[in-house]
């Protein structure tokens, strides 16, 4: 996501999926009453088609040029499809609506065969051993069952070197890493706990005195604690409610700036807390900077009909991506903790 | 007419940050014994004006230090204020309030004449209840003279209900640099009870002063709320 510093990836959090069919019944389920009366779950539902079809149609633009390991740029390539697996592999597993899952599904088995099934990620960590952003790319599909041998093979070897265990300098970004190591199934690197004390999120950093790149870091410091949204209950409570009391007046300041793809990741953010309510007004404004095509800019009013079609995916892909996935979590809010198929209990270590 | 409207507006908020400057440096103990005549330069309308816009506060050095021992003076043009700009019938909420909050500070700080002080209007708060939180924050904040210890007790107890509202509101207000709004915020949370600790309040009403320290009405909201509440120290 737009995490300053994130090369490819800003994807993950985990553990595996055996039970992906398991799963899926359990989102059928009807959406559970703590999402509140207010939430509007046809608004919700349109949102997340929308943005899905809007994504669908931008399946060029999301494609990997044939030499894609030397040649895909990091940040405007490889993280582009890190982000549409990791958030279409929610929707696809959560949403109610099989017109939704539908949509998630066809992007998140286009996102691995854009990889190679996989063999993009060994490529990746041959010619940067030492880089991150091939780890958490890749564990965003090992999340879901799809794996890679000769890239795990590569990875046990990379993974294991004291140098992989030196201290990065964005902590958030490192939760990201030790959720990856998780879903592959690599001894983590360090200490979760101890590492998100040190984020923006664990130190609950006064609220007046965040910028956008401090509440950029915040909302990515829950994504990972809470596996995306998946297992909310992992948040610990007192940062919990830290969350409750202070994410409205992010979402007003930033509804405010029309920064609407920070919009919809505080709104994700606020359908993963327990018992929190439902901000109908901040889902309708966000709402109305979706374009009728489906598309969400970044920022600012909804673009024009006529913009270079490059631009406009540069300008929306994020935003449209992440208002699916906010919209999914909405509808789904106070979904079970942990479906009876999912990776997660009490006896999880990494996290 | 515009320019002469420019010029009395220029005027008014130069008068009121000499008054609210005087009144600050009198919270502080920094020059002696506190006179609102003595820091107002004339007796004029905008003068009273400036009065009636900085409201209860004008007396607020004499509610810490209990009373005036020399009302006389300002008494006498705290009532010219009070007489020149009652609430209309169309007044605004907070043009009524603060109207208010002036007459009970002046019953509870300066020695009545034999008339007595004008009564107090009636004055709405279903708004505290009813308002969402940034409108109501904004309100709240215009209102911060109300916070001196003892005024408006009805509608401090109505807004300790929203504490979290006002805090979250304190939030946006230093995020959109908005340091007067945010200092009055701060003063209210500062009376109230349960603030939520990870607000940061202290520390947020230290850099509020320092980030809007241009702006006589600041320094004036942030001394208040350490000096009546310790908070901000």
């Amino acid at each position: 996501m737009t995490v300053v510093g994130e090369a490819a990836g800003g994807a993950v959090a985990g553990g595996d999926v055996p039970g992906e069919a398991a799963e899926r019944a359990a989102a059928d389920e009807p959406a559970d009453p703590m999402a509140g009366p207010a939430a509007d779950h046809a608004l919700l539902d349109a949102m997340t088609v929308g943005a899905l079809t809007w994504i669908d149609g931008m399946r060029p633009a999301f494609r990997l040029p044939a030499a894609a390991a030397t040649e895909a740029d990091p940040d405007h390539a490889l993280k582009p499809l890190g982000e549409l697996a990791e958030l279409t592999h929610l929707v696809r597993d959560h949403h109610p609506l099989p017109a939704a899952r539908g949509l998630a599904d066809g992007l998140f088995r286009f996102a691995w065969e854009q990889t190679g099934q996989g063999e993009l990620f060994a490529e990746l960590v041959r010619n940067e051993p030492q880089a991150t952003y091939p780890v958490e790319l890749y564990g965003v599909f090992a999340r879901a069952g799809l794996h890679h041998s000769g890239t795990e093979e590569l990875l046990a070897v990379t993974t294991s070197l004291r140098h992989w265990r030196v201290a990065r300098e964005d902590h958030t970004r490192t939760l990201g890493v030790l959720n990856a190591e998780h879903r592959i199934g690599l001894t983590p690197h360090a200490d979760f706990d101890a590492v998100l004390a040190l984020t923006g999120l664990g130190r609950c950093a006064e609220p007046w005195a965040l910028d956008r790149h401090g509440v950029y870091g915040i909302t990515h410091d829950v994504f990972h604690v809470t596996d995306w949204g998946r297992a909310p209950h992992r948040m610990p409570t007192p940062l919990a409610e830290y969350l409750r009391l202070w994410t409205p007046a992010w979402t007003e300041t930033w509804l405010e700036e029309k920064l609407w793809d920070l919009v919809g990741e505080l709104l994700a953010v606020r359908a993963c807390l327990p018992g929190a309510a439902h901000d109908a007004a901040a889902w309708q404004r966000l709402a109305g900077a979706q374009r009728a095509d489906g598309a969400v800019p970044e920022t600012g009013s909804v673009p024009p009909d006529d913009i270079a079609p490059e631009d406009l995916f540069l300008g929306c892909y994020h935003s449209t991506l992440v208002t699916a996935f906010a919209a999914t979590l909405a509808r789904t809010a106070a979904m079970p903790p942990a479906s009876p198929a999912a990776p997660f209990r009490e006896s999880e270590t990494a996290l | 007419m515009a320019e002469q409207a420019q010029q009395e507006s220029t005027s008014l908020s130069a008068v009121v940050a000499d008054v609210a400057t005087g009144v600050a440096l009198a919270l502080e103990g920094e020059c002696g014994s506190y006179a609102l005549s003595g820091v107002l330069a004339q007796d004029d309308a905008v003068a009273l004006a400036a009065i009636r816009v900085l409201g209860a506060d004008v007396l607020a050095p004499y509610a810490l230090h209990g009373g005036a021992a020399r009302g006389g003076a300002d008494e006498t043009v705290v009532r010219k204020a009070l007489a020149a700009y009652p609430p209309r019938a169309d007044a605004s909420e907070v043009s009524v309030w603060t109207y208010r909050g002036l007459v009970e500070a002046s019953r509870a700080y300066l020695p009545g004449g034999p008339g007595g002080w004008p009564p107090e209007p009636p004055a709405e708060s279903e708004w505290v209840r009813t308002e969402p939180w940034p409108r109501l924050a904004h309100r709240a904040s215009q209102l911060a003279a109300l916070s001196l210890p003892g005024l408006a007790p009805g509608l401090a107890a109505d807004l300790a209900v929203r504490t979290e509202d006002l805090a979250r509101g304190f939030v946006r207000a230093v995020r959109r640099r908005d340091w007067l709004q945010a200092a009055g915020l701060g003063r209210w949370l500062a009376r109230l009870p349960d603030v939520p600790e990870t607000l940061g309040l202290d520390a947020g009403l230290r850099y509020v002063r320092r980030m809007g320290d241009s702006d006589a009405r600041v320094t004036l909201q942030v001394t208040a709320a350490r000096r009546f509440h310790g908070r901000g120290a």
